[in-house]
C-alpha cells in the first residue's frame, strides 16, 4: 500500500493545478473572509470569532474539494486501464481504495495544517496552545473527509460525474453546516439539517478548541471526533463494498 | 505449466465462455486465435485472476488460482489491451511503480527496467513522460511492464493493435526471444500472421469454444484444407483445357484463369507449371493460396476472421 501512496503522492505534487487549487486557493479565501470577517470578538483568549469561522469553514470545504478528486482518480484508474493492472497484480484488491484514503489523509492533513498556520502567522490565531487538540481534529477531519471521497467514487460511473457530485454534494453541505455563514446565525429548520453534514462536526470542532477552550479530553470536543470518526467509517464500509460491486467490474 | 479445465463464464444472459479446455507446456507459445468477442479476453482476463469463473478448473505452474490467487500472480505477467500507464509520470518511474508491486528489490528491479528499456529500444526516452509517446512507445512499455518481475507466464492479449509496422516487428522478435528463453507464453490476436509466425501451437476460439487446437501442420493435415495457385494465361482454348483435364482432376476454369486445387500446392507448383506449358499454354501471372489460418478459419467456421 505504501507504494500506491508513494505513486499518488507524486503525482499529486507534479500537478501544479491540484496543488494550487488544494494550496493556495484556500489560502486566498482565507485572507478575503478573514480580512472582512477577522475583527469580529471572540474567546476570551482573544481568537477573534470571525477568523475562527473562516479558517474552520474554508478548511473543511476545501479539503472536501481536494479529496473528492482524489477518490475520483480511481476512476481515471478504471478508464485508463491502470485498475486493471493493479488487479493483476498480487496486491490484495482493498488494499487499492485505502492507499486512496491514506493518500487523501496526508493531504488534507497537509492542507489543514498550512491554512491554520497561515492564519496564526499572518492574523494571529492562537495554534501554538492547542496543537494536540488540532492533530486530533485534522486526523478526525482527514479521514471523514477521505472516506467521503472514495464513497462518491465508488458509487459514480465516470470521472466527470464525480466531479459532478462531489460539487453539488459539498457545496449543499457547506451551505447547512457552516462552511458559508455560521450555522447559530441560520434558521432552526436549517440547524436542525447541519448535522447531517461532515462541515458541522469539523466547524464544531475548531469552535470547541478555539472559542470554548475546550481542553483534547473534553466530552463535547471528542463527541465531534466521533462522529468524525463514526461518519467515516461508515462511509469507508459501503465505499468498500461499493467498490467491488461497482469499480471491480472491469471485463 | 498452465492446465485449464472445462472453463465457463456467464455475463447475465450471454455465455461467454462455454467450457474451455487446453494444457500449455513450459517454454510453449500458444496462439488464441478469434474474431472480436470470441471469448479471448475474458478468457486472458480469468488466467490473470481478476476475473470470476462460473465453473472449471485453472492451475497455473500447479498452483490452483482459486485457492492461490496471489501466488499465481506473481508468476504471471500480463499485456492487456488497454496501456494503463500513469501519463504524468516518466516511464522510469512507471516501471519503477509496477515493478515494485511485485516484491522485486529496488537494485534489481533498477536493473531490469533499464535491461527491458534496452530490449524494447526505449533506453534513451526512459526519462520522458509517457504522454509523450507515440501509441508503438507506449505498448512496447506495457511490454516491459509486465516482465520486471521475470514472470514464467505471459499472457498477451493483443499486444499489436493500432501500432506501426516498427513497433510491431519489435514486439515480434522481443516474444521470439522471450519464448527461445524458456518463458511461456499465451497470445491473443486476431492476426493471423502473427499466429502464425509466434505460436507453436495455435487455439481457434468462437463464442467461447475452442474449435480446434493444434500446430499449424497438424491444424492443416486434420481438417484437409485444399491450397490452391491462380494462373493466368494470355487465352485458354477448349483443346489446352481438355489437355489439363486428363492430367489434373482438381481444378477450375474461370475464363482465362484456373484454379489449381492440391492439398499441398507448394510440393505441386512445378509439376502445374510444366502441365501448363506442355499444353503451350502461355502463363500471365501465378497467384499462390496457400492454406493459412484464415483460410482454415473459414473452413471451420464459415465465417471471416476479422471483421468488416
Amino acid at each position: 500500500m505504501i507504494k500506491l501512496v508513494r505513486k499518488d503522492l507524486k503525482l499529486f505534487l507534479g500537478n501544479k493545478q491540484d496543488v494550487l487549487m488544494g494550496f493556495a486557493l484556500p489560502i486566498v479565501f482565507i485572507t478575503l473572509f478573514a480580512s472582512v470577517f477577522g475583527n469580529m470578538q471572540g474567546s476570551a483568549e482573544g481568537n477573534s470569532s470571525g477568523l475562527v469561522h473562516v479558517v474552520a469553514g474554508t478548511s473543511v470545504m476545501m479539503v472536501l474539494l481536494s479529496v473528492a478528486g482524489i477518490g475520483g482518480g480511481l476512476l481515471n484508474e478504471k478508464e485508463e486501464g491502470m485498475l486493471k493492472k493493479l488487479l493483476c497484480s498480487p496486491l490484495p484488491a482493498h488494499h487499492i481504495l485505502w492507499g486512496k484514503v491514506v493518500i487523501a489523509m496526508m493531504i488534507a492533513v497537509a492542507q489543514l495544517s498550512v491554512m491554520c498556520i497561515y492564519a496564526m502567522l499572518v492574523f494571529g490565531l492562537d495554534v501554538i496552545s492547542h496543537l494536540t487538540s488540532l492533530l486530533v481534529l485534522f486526523l478526525a477531519i482527514a479521514f471523514c473527509c477521505s472516506s467521503f471521497g472514495v464513497f462518491i467514487a465508488s458509487i459514480s460511473k465516470s470521472r466527470q460525474q464525480v466531479q459532478g457530485l462531489s460539487t453539488l454534494i459539498i457545496f449543499i453541505m457547506s451551505g447547512i453546516g457552516g462552511s458559508m455563514i455560521p450555522v447559530f446565525v441560520m434558521p432552526g429548520w436549517m440547524q436542525s439539517m447541519a448535522v447531517f453534514s461532515v462541515n458541522y462536526w469539523g466547524v464544531q470542532g475548531f469552535y470547541d478548541i478555539f472559542l470554548h477552550s475546550i481542553p483534547l479530553g473534553g466530552i463535547p470536543f471528542l463527541s465531534k471526533v466521533f462522529v468524525l470518526t463514526g461518519i467515516g467509517l461508515l462511509l469507508n464500509v459501503i465505499a468498500q463494498l461499493l467498490f467491488k460491486r461497482n469499480i471491480l467490474k472491469i471485463v | 505449466m498452465i492446465n485449464v479445465s472445462n472453463l465457463r463464464k456467464s455475463f447475465h444472459t450471454v455465455e461467454a465462455l462455454r467450457g474451455i479446455s487446453f494444457n500449455i507446456q513450459q517454454g510453449e507459445c500458444y496462439g488464441l486465435l478469434g474474431p472480436n468477442g470470441a471469448g479471448k479476453t475474458t478468457t486472458i482476463s480469468i488466467l490473470s485472476g481478476i476475473l470470476p469463473t462460473d465453473g472449471g478448473e485453472l492451475r497455473i505452474n500447479g498452483h490452483d488460482l482459486k485457492k492461490d490467487p496471489l501466488t499465481c500472480k506473481s508468476q504471471i505477467g500480463v499485456v492487456p489491451q488497454e496501456i494503463g500507464f500513469y501519463h504524468e509520470l516518466s516511464a522510469f518511474d512507471n516501471l519503477l511503480f509496477w515493478g515494485s508491486l511485485y516484491q522485486v528489490p529496488k537494485r534489481q528491479l533498477m536493473r531490469r527496467i533499464d535491461a527491458m528499456m534496452d530490449l524494447l529500444g526505449l533506453a534513451e526516452r526512459k526519462n520522458d513522460k509517457v504522454k509523450a509517446y507515440s501509441g508503438g512507445m507506449k505498448r512496447r512499455v506495457n511490454i516491459a511492464s509486465a516482465l520486471l518481475h521475470n514472470p514464467q507466464v505471459l499472457l498477451m492479449d493483443e499486444p499489436t493493435v493500432g501500432i506501426d509496422p516498427q513497433s510491431r516487428n519489435l514486439i515480434f522478435e522481443v516474444v521470439e526471444r522471450l519464448r527461445d528463453d524458456g518463458m511461456t507464453v499465451i497470445y491473443t490476436t486476431h492476426y493471423l500472421e502473427e499466429a502464425e509466425r509466434l505460436c507453436d501451437r495455435i487455439g481457434i476460439i468462437d463464442n467461447g469454444e475452442i474449435i480446434t487446437q493444434g500446430t499449424l501442420a497438424a491444424l492443416k493435415a486434420s481438417h484437409s484444407v485444399e491450397e490452391s495457385v491462380v494462373i493466368s494465361f494470355a487465352h485458354v482454348s477448349d483443346e489446352q483445357e481438355s489437355a489439363i483435364t486428363r492430367e489434373w482432376k482438381n481444378f477450375q476454369r474461370i475464363d482465362d484463369c484456373i484454379h489449381f486445387h492440391s492439398m499441398d500446392i507448394q510440393s505441386d507448383l512445378a509439376a502445374i507449371i510444366l502441365m501448363c506449358n506442355r499444353a503451350g499454354m502461355h502463363i500471365e501471372h501465378i497467384d499462390m493460396r496457400k492454406m493459412n489460418l484464415e483460410f482454415l478459419f473459414l473452413n471451420l467456421t464459415g465465417k471471416q476472421l476479422r471483421d468488416p
